[in-house]
């Protein structure tokens, strides 16, 4: 079907929470119009029609130039215009089975970033009962049996048993899924009556949805009315030869899926053009909405090009089915760019439906990297489980992007069963005085009921889980250590959504211990996930740079020096704007917040007494930062934060920088 | 109260408006709803898909403490040369396989006659079949090579798991346990090792969480103080029954209860420890020789303390006296019977589930659209008027639910 909207919806159905926008095309470029979301009860037509309605009401020419006919009703325009859908993938648990326990380690830590609830064991520690209680358990829908490329001997002399425990398992459960990584894959032909064999060379059921593989209604926008594109495209045709280090011997079968964006799932393809944005580029506008009369914000805003040209749209169907695989040959544990990469990427595959928001979410991640030039890391903290993305441009001329992500289940704010670790993670982060029995209770409560009591004692317990998820999701990509500090983190998720900006942002600086100079924002619409379901990236990344400074909501800018040392004063800070100039001093210890607001660039000069890193190392610094809702952030905690490890003072040390930023916690 | 015929009831929650659709809706009820039973290697079932059961028919049976056993070679008819290997196994996938295992079960835990029939019409060759993964094993030393200790070795019974290099291993040991059902209702799914699955003929009241063994037991709503049973009314005299036992369970009432032979506890909350508590109590049970009487409980809002929803207590204390059934997966209390009692509830009638007003019930008056609450966080909020309250109070519409049937 081809029609030219200058209109769709977005739909993100969470586990939690609905979440709803409108997109339309007005002022010659795509817009964030109006969004909503509720609790997951809430049936999402119903909050269409009430911000349609509110439009209607409103400014009903904006309806008008959205394509809407004069006299069409608000419940006509729900019902036809097109939709763009996210959805949760239900969690699933995968059993995963190795010979040696090294290997199981690191097919557990694949099969934990893709998303899975992992249960495993290994011949080397487990007998042979223990295994199959694992496989057999009406839980686990999947398993994987893996080995090296190679295996060694520890391995070798149980991979024969294994496959016959495996292979004996799955005439039991014919439904399971099973994966064969690695030297397993030798193995296939004891599998012979698996009813269907695929490989997961040719694309995986991960992938975003595309032309290929399901229903969609295609919309190519006339080009007289189009938003202007054209030296987007260029840009992205302008792709130069593959750098050396894309070279890096990936298994073939999962080079479709790869993490390198453009030579991966995005389907960039290699052109001509060099071309890149210009300076005579105009700046997008802030999200009217919700930042209504602010400038600009120059660091999370995309130079667009001033030429129009035709833009094509894709809405994939709004809820393909889950692929049905029973047997895939995957690659082995240390696949990959960074090692694991590639059979993560098959097991997300297995794991996700075609359209599920956090990849969607990762996915937009790596396309927002490349329209704003800049390394962007997304946290995306759910119900069912957290999301924690990086995308970086490199190369010649920041052609390609290079991206990981692992989504945890135990990076869900309220995990299921919590472990004794998760609660003493809550703990460390609650201002709240708790018992440990108290502590789960509340835990296991939120996760009956993810919004109840959102507000008061309830918001401040929520903000400790949300950061001791964090801190999980942290830990699990040990690599974000070895990386600069991303220059925008954008935080996500309708756990950050509802909680004070300022708040937000203190978050961030408490977990995000990297040294360096980053600007914060939140996905305050949730779009990021329903826009990654667009399966052609050059449409995703041809959107999110006319979209990207209204769904990110700026919160500010976050300084995070190491190495600042105790005393009574760490140096002082300039800063710069076209309308003011103001000059504080710093002090070891504290987290200093300077009025910036969304909107406003600045140039901040510090110049630290003792010799600290922000990015490399010395005594004075300078930096371009962006105003936001917290302003700018000077966080002089040091990095790891020096914080009291006893419960007492660090509870107090977390309530007080705290209650600074969220001066409303006792109404 | 009006007893209204369940078959005949109005289900949707017609009449209510946009703005209160959305405080959720807490169905009291739900019909038909399917209970699985896991089970694990070296267990078997009784029943297979289409059965019909009834409470006390035994379903399957456990291996307790299952150990793994080198079975050696196993031949097709070996087996049943001996009684007590005349057992059934694990249906791959089939229907007709699930056919051939009803045949080979002993004894015939059979009520129902079509079961009886197909056990008479299996032939002798299909019991000879040859072993499969999930096939049920049964044996001694002597079959696995070891020449006899006395004259009465000791016999091991379990599911095979698999074979390697021509010799089977077993999931077995001596000691079995056999798993009632609670509910009446049609086998949708049974696998050896796996776990059965039953529709439910009947009416069944969801809960937040269930923890124990499935149990059935005649319904008790003693009179509760302030919403709370002490401990101490858990009395012998309460044995065989599921018990109504307030807003929250305590560690003392769960003991005295199992102590007591008291089926099953229901309750508005139990936290956390207390789950744990009763985990603890049934692995101590289960590695006891005396065997123990199935005992499950269940809460029907959470791990916070709330008491007991009045619509819903209502509903409980028209049932009292009634077999009722606790099971966990989901949690659910089944009532077999065909007409449920239900109250009579205005549509505007709402319960704070969590939030400062945990608990309180009252009617709902207006939305307030999005309004700031505590700790200035902002939420879609509802004007309600608690009951005993003269003032209306605005309330998150999250912390809210509604009743339906």
């Amino acid at each position: 079907m081809t029609s030219q909207p200058r209109a769709f919806f977005t739909l993100d159905f969470g586990s939690s929470t609905t979440s709803v926008a409108i997109f339309g095309h007005v002022g010659g470029r795509w817009r964030l119009i109006a969004h909503s979301s509720g609790p997951s009860h809430f049936d999402a037509d119903d909050l269409l029609r009430g911000l349609m309605a509110g439009i209607a009401d409103t400014d009903p020419a904006l309806l008008v130039e959205m394509g809407a006919e004069e006299d069409a009703g608000v419940d006509s325009l729900v019902e036809t215009w097109p939709r763009l859908v996210a959805r949760t993938t239900p969690e699933r648990q995968i059993a995963v089975i190795a010979g040696s326990r090294r290997q199981r380690r690191r097919l557990e830590t694949a099969a934990a970033r893709a998303g899975w609830i992992v249960v495993g064991g290994c011949a080397d520690e487990d007998d042979d009962l223990v295994l199959s209680r694992l496989l057999l358990s009406s839980e686990t829908t999947a398993v994987l049996l893996g080995a090296d490329r190679t295996p060694g001997g520890d391995e070798r002399r149980h991979l024969p048993d294994l496959v016959e425990l495996v292979a004996a398992a799955i005439k039991q459960r014919p439904e399971l899924t099973l994966v064969l990584a690695g030297g397993a894959a030798a193995y296939e032909s004891d599998f012979v009556f698996v009813p269907q064999t695929a490989s997961a060379s040719g694309g995986h059921p991960g992938q975003a949805p595309s032309d290929n593989k399901t229903q969609e209604r295609e919309a190519d926008l006339p080009a007289d009315e189009a938003p202007p594109q054209t030296k987007m495209q260029s840009r992205k045709t302008a792709k130069p030869p593959a750098p050396s280090d894309s070279d890096v011997d990936v298994d073939a079968d999962v080079e479709a899926g790869s993490n390198v964006d453009g030579v991966s799932d995005a389907g960039a393809s290699v052109a001509e053009d060099d071309s890149r944005f210009e300076p005579d580029s105009v700046e997008a506008t802030v999200d009217a909405e919700s930042v209504a009369n602010a400038e600009p914000d120059p660091f999370i805003t995309a130079h667009l090009p001033t030429t129009s040209g035709p833009i094509g749209l894709t809405f994939p169907a709004a809820d393909a089915p889950a692929a049905m695989t029973h047997l895939l040959l995957a690659p082995d544990p240390e696949a990959g760019l960074l090692p694991g990469d590639a059979l993560q990427e098959v097991l997300e595959g297995l794991r996700a439906l075609p359209n599920d928001s956090r990849l969607g979410v990762a996915r937009s991640t790596a396309s927002l990297a490349y329209v704003l030039d800049r390394s962007v890391q997304t946290v995306e903290i759910g119900l069912q489980s957290g999301l924690i993305a990086r995308s970086d441009t490199y190369g010649q001329g920041h052609f390609a992007v290079k991206s990981s992500r692992t989504c945890l289940v135990s990076g869900s704010f309220a995990p299921a069963s919590p472990s004794e670790e998760v609660i003493d993670g809550v703990l460390s982060w609650s201002t709240m005085a708790l018992d440990r029995h108290r502590a789960i209770d509340r835990l296991n409560d939120i996760r009956l009921l993810p919004w109840s009591e959102a507000d008061g004692d309830g918001a401040i317990f929520r903000l400790a889980a949300a950061k001791a998820a964090f801190g999980r999701l942290i830990e699990a990509m040990p690599e974000l250590a070895a990386l600069a500090s991303p220059e925008l983190v954008v935080a996500a998720g309708g756990i950050f959504a509802s909680l004070p900006p300022a708040v937000v942002s203190l978050a961030v600086a408490d977990l995000v211990q990297q040294p360096g100079v980053s600007q914060l924002a939140v996905d305050h619409a949730r779009v990021l996930g329903p826009l990654g379901a667009i399966g052609d990236e050059d449409e995703r990344r041809n959107l999110l740079a006319n979209v990207a400074d209204d769904i990110l909501l700026p919160l500010g800018a976050l300084v995070t020096p190491a190495g600042v040392r105790p005393g009574k004063t760490a140096g002082r800070l300039r800063l710069k704007s076209a309308a003011i100039t103001s000059e504080i001093e710093l002090h070891p210890g504290a987290i200093q917040v300077v009025d910036l607001p969304p909107g406003r660039a600045a140039h901040a000069d510090i110049e630290f007494r003792d010799n600290v890193r922000l990015g490399k190392r010395g005594h004075r610094f300078s930096a371009d930062v962006g105003g936001g809702l917290s302003g700018l952030l000077v966080d002089l905690r040091d990095v790891p934060m020096r914080i009291s490890d006893r419960p007492d003072s660090r509870r107090a040390a977390l309530e007080t920088w705290q209650r600074g930023m969220w001066p409303e916690v006792d109404e | 109260m009006s007893g209204i015929e369940v078959s005949g009831i109005e289900l949707s929650d017609h009449g209510v408006s946009a703005e209160l659709a959305r405080i959720v809706a807490r169905p009291m009820l739900v019909f038909s709803p399917q209970v699985r039973f896991h089970l694990a290697p070296g267990d078997r079932t009784f029943v297979s898909t289409g059965d019909r059961v009834v409470p006390g028919m035994p379903i399957a049976e456990r291996t307790l403490d299952p150990e793994l056993v080198d079975a050696g070679r196993v031949g097709g008819g070996e087996n049943v040369r001996s009684r007590s290997s005349a057992r059934s196994d694990a249906p791959a996938s089939a229907d007709d396989s699930i056919a051939r295992d009803q045949a080979d079960r002993d004894p015939p835990p059979i009520a129902d006659g079509v079961s009886a029939r197909r056990l008479v019409a299996t032939s002798r060759s299909e019991r000879r079949r040859p072993p499969e993964p999930g096939k049920w094993w049964m044996g001694g030393g002597e079959r696995r090579g070891k020449p006899p200790k006395s004259k009465n070795p000791v016999r091991v019974g379990g599911t095979l798991l698999f074979e390697s290099g021509g010799r089977w291993r077993v999931a077995a040991g001596e000691r079995h346990e056999v798993v009632e059902s609670p509910v009446t209702g049609v086998v949708v799914e049974a696998r050896n090792s796996v776990g059965v699955t039953i529709e439910v003929a009947g009416a069944a009241m969801p809960g937040a969480l269930a923890a124990g063994e499935p149990s059935r037991g005649y319904l008790d709503v003693p009179r509760l103080s302030d919403g709370e049973l002490w401990a101490s009314a858990l009395d012998v005299g309460r044995s065989g029954a599921i018990v109504v036992a307030g807003s929250r369970l305590s560690g003392q009432a769960i003991s005295r209860a199992r102590a007591m032979s008291i089926r099953g506890l229901i309750a508005g909350s139990v936290g956390e420890g207390e789950l744990r508590d009763l985990e603890a109590s049934e692995l101590r049970q289960r590695a006891s020789l005396a065997p123990s009487v199935p005992f499950a409980l269940i809460a029907l809002d959470g791990h916070g303390r709330r008491p007991i929803a009045t619509p819903i207590l209502a509903l409980l204390a028209a049932l009292s006296g009634r077999e009722v059934a606790i099971v966990t997966d989901p949690p659910l209390l089944v009532f077999d019977a065909a007409e449920v009692p239900l109250p009579e509830l205005p549509p505007d009638w709402i319960r704070a589930r969590s939030g400062p007003h945990a608990g309180r019930e009252g009617r709902w008056l207006r939305s307030a659209g999005m309004y700031r609450f505590r700790s200035g966080i902002h939420l879609e909020g509802a004007v309600v008027r608690f009951v005993d309250d003269a003032d209306p109070t605005t309330v998150p519409v999250a912390d809210l639910e509604r009743f339906v049937f």
